[in-house]
């Protein structure tokens, strides 16, 4: 058994859950969808809402709910964000911070197996965890948008641009929950910070979408660099979204790195 | 010769943060000799373990095995390293030959399921195809020390390798730690039981507060120690002193003392006194140990 299989093998439940429950999520709005006439409705419903409240979720929810719309409204809804975010960060907090507490991380590390090496297979693994979750969830979407409705080539580049996109912010999440977990004592703290942190920036966002003296936050938001309303109107920067998460991504894997080689085991 | 010394730790210290972990030790150990690393809990040894093992980063000092520096050839002397944890832990959910297959794997080792070890420690097929959750204490406390041998190191660093196991593994235990040392491997071994090391060790470091009290030979200790003498008097008396000897307890009408010089002037004394019992013995380690404790706390 190498070290990917371990840790392939110790997150293989919570994988397959997000991957059903995503996929799931996305039949179940595109299904709504097609079986009421919800932009109606929830036109109505932003009619009574003060000015500044429709203008935003005018831009972000309702006014995407076609059917397409509602494709990229799935991979941007808070249940689904969440449950990525606590893949993202359960999988360091508990191959490093877990580790660290329980005494299986002294064990590893007492044998030839390099640190960097160590965080490396961590973070390539934790990558392509959410990476298979995600892509099963794009074809998960892709099959509603054909069974419900008809599929595009230009719906269906944009709904992999928005998974792709998805994946970069969830790495970035990962990632630093990763540095987090590197510099901590264990235990439980490092993962409560990190899901502070992704909930202030997630509130943050929508502040800085609210409220125009919270707008010069946004470029620091990592939130900002993920738009799926903005991808699907053909309005965002994706190269430029990209790029800034990846780079961030790095950035910290980097960090990571300098520090958990510096570090006391335990 | 140097090319013999397989650990050479040098003035060695760790603080963490204001606290000491270990202060200013220095000790050695040559090739194929087994020593014992004594001390209670919190002297120092798991700290000074991890210290040798490059887990723990020191605040200062030089640790070189099989001679060369941890700090650079970490991986390398590795290789050449089997280690038990004081507490042995293992991934609850993978089964007893999951978990030593990933650790051969970390060596790049192909891992052999006929071991001799399993047969030794008595560890069946069944013990091993289940998951370690499952697994009694003394069971995965097996499973550690069969990690910790099964690619023949050069050295073995064991932590209070017999925690959990019962007399009769111990035994095996015991055993099979005197052939590895027949075999040229070196042993570096921390405990708090003093039978074991007695048993086993040819040499240990006491170490308390993080400082080394005491490097002897087990031998040249017990020689230095003398010999325990055991009164019990007919009836008790205020004060007794014996000539070349220390008073180590003292409970009505029985002393013990030990006598560390000539016995001559201290049988002419027991001879003036209304002995109804007298038993002489060697003092075991523990005795030696506390003598060390003692000495260094009144100092």
């Amino acid at each position: 058994m190498s070290y990917y299989k371990l840790i392939w093998k110790s997150n293989l439940g919570f994988t397959i859950f997000g991957m059903i429950f995503i996929t799931f999520f996305q039949f179940l709005i595109l299904y709504l969808v097609t079986t009421f006439d919800t932009q109606a409705i929830l036109v109505s419903v932003l009619k009574q809402m003060p000015p500044p409240m429709r203008a935003f979720l005018d831009q972000s929810f309702f006014s995407l709910l076609t059917f397409n719309g509602a494709a990229a409204f799935g991979f941007n809804h808070p249940l689904v964000l969440a449950l990525l975010a606590i893949i993202a960060i359960s999988i360091p907090v508990r191959h490093i911070s877990r580790e660290i507490e329980n005494g299986t991380l002294e064990m590893l590390l007492s044998h030839p197996f390099s640190r960097k090496r160590l965080v490396l297979k961590l973070w390539t693994s934790s990558v392509f965890i959410l990476g298979i979750i995600i892509l099963v969830s794009f074809f998960g979407s892709i099959a509603a948008i054909e069974i419900f409705h008809e599929l595009s080539n230009e719906v269906f580049i944009k709904i992999l641009i928005i998974a792709f996109n998805l994946w970069l912010l969830f790495i970035l999440i990962m990632s630093y929950t990763l540095f987090i977990a590197s510099v901590s004592r264990g235990g439980g703290f490092s993962g409560s910070l990190s899901a502070m942190i992704t909930f202030i920036f997630y509130l943050l966002f929508f502040l800085g979408e609210l409220w125009v003296v919270m707008k010069p936050t946004l470029p620091f938001n990592i939130f900002n660099y993920f738009q799926p309303q903005k991808i699907m109107l053909g309005q965002a920067d994706y190269w430029r979204d990209g790029g800034v998460l990846l780079a961030t991504g790095a950035i910290m894997l980097i960090i990571t790195l300098f520090k958990f080689q510096r570090r006391d085991i335990p | 010769m140097y090319s013999l010394r397989i650990i050479r730790a040098k003035d060695l210290t760790k603080f963490y943060g204001q606290t000491v972990g270990v202060n200013e030790i220095s000790f050695e150990v040559d090739k194929g000799e087994l020593f014992g690393f004594l001390g209670p809990n919190g002297a120092g040894k798991t700290t000074t373990i991890r210290l040798l093992l490059d887990l723990l980063r020191p605040t200062s000092g030089l640790i070189k095995i099989f001679g060369e520096n941890i700090k650079t050839n970490s991986l390398e002397i590795r290789k050449r390293i089997g280690y038990l944890p004081g507490e042995f832990s293992a991934y609850h959910h993978l089964t007893g030959y999951e978990f030593l297959r990933l650790l051969s794997k970390l060596r790049n080792d192909s891992f052999d399921p006929g071991l001799e070890l399993f047969d030794r420690f008595e560890l069946s097929q069944k013990d091993l195809y289940k998951k370690i959750k499952e697994l009694s204490h003394g069971t995965l406390q097996k499973l550690g020390i069969i990690q910790s041998l099964m690619h023949q190191p050069e050295l073995l660093i064991l932590d209070e390798p017999t925690t959990g196991l019962d007399p009769l593994m111990k035994e095996v235990f015991y055993e099979l730690m005197l052939e590895k040392q027949q075999n040229g491997t070196t042993v570096f071994f921390s405990s708090h039981n003093l039978d074991e090391v007695e048993k086993l060790c040819e040499r240990v470091a006491i170490i308390r507060k993080g400082e080394i009290v005491g490097l002897e030979y087990v031998s040249t200790l017990k020689a230095k120690a003398g010999q325990n003498i055991e009164i019990q008097l007919k009836e008790p008396m205020e004060k007794l002193e014996l000539p070349n000897a220390t008073l180590i307890d003292n409970n009505e009408n029985t002393y013990r003392f030990r006598v560390t010089g000539k016995w001559p002037p201290v049988l002419k004394k027991l001879s003036e006194l209304p002995v109804a019992e007298i038993s002489i013995t060697r003092p075991d380690l523990e005795d030696l140990f506390m003598d060390y404790y003692r000495e260094k706390t009144q100092q």
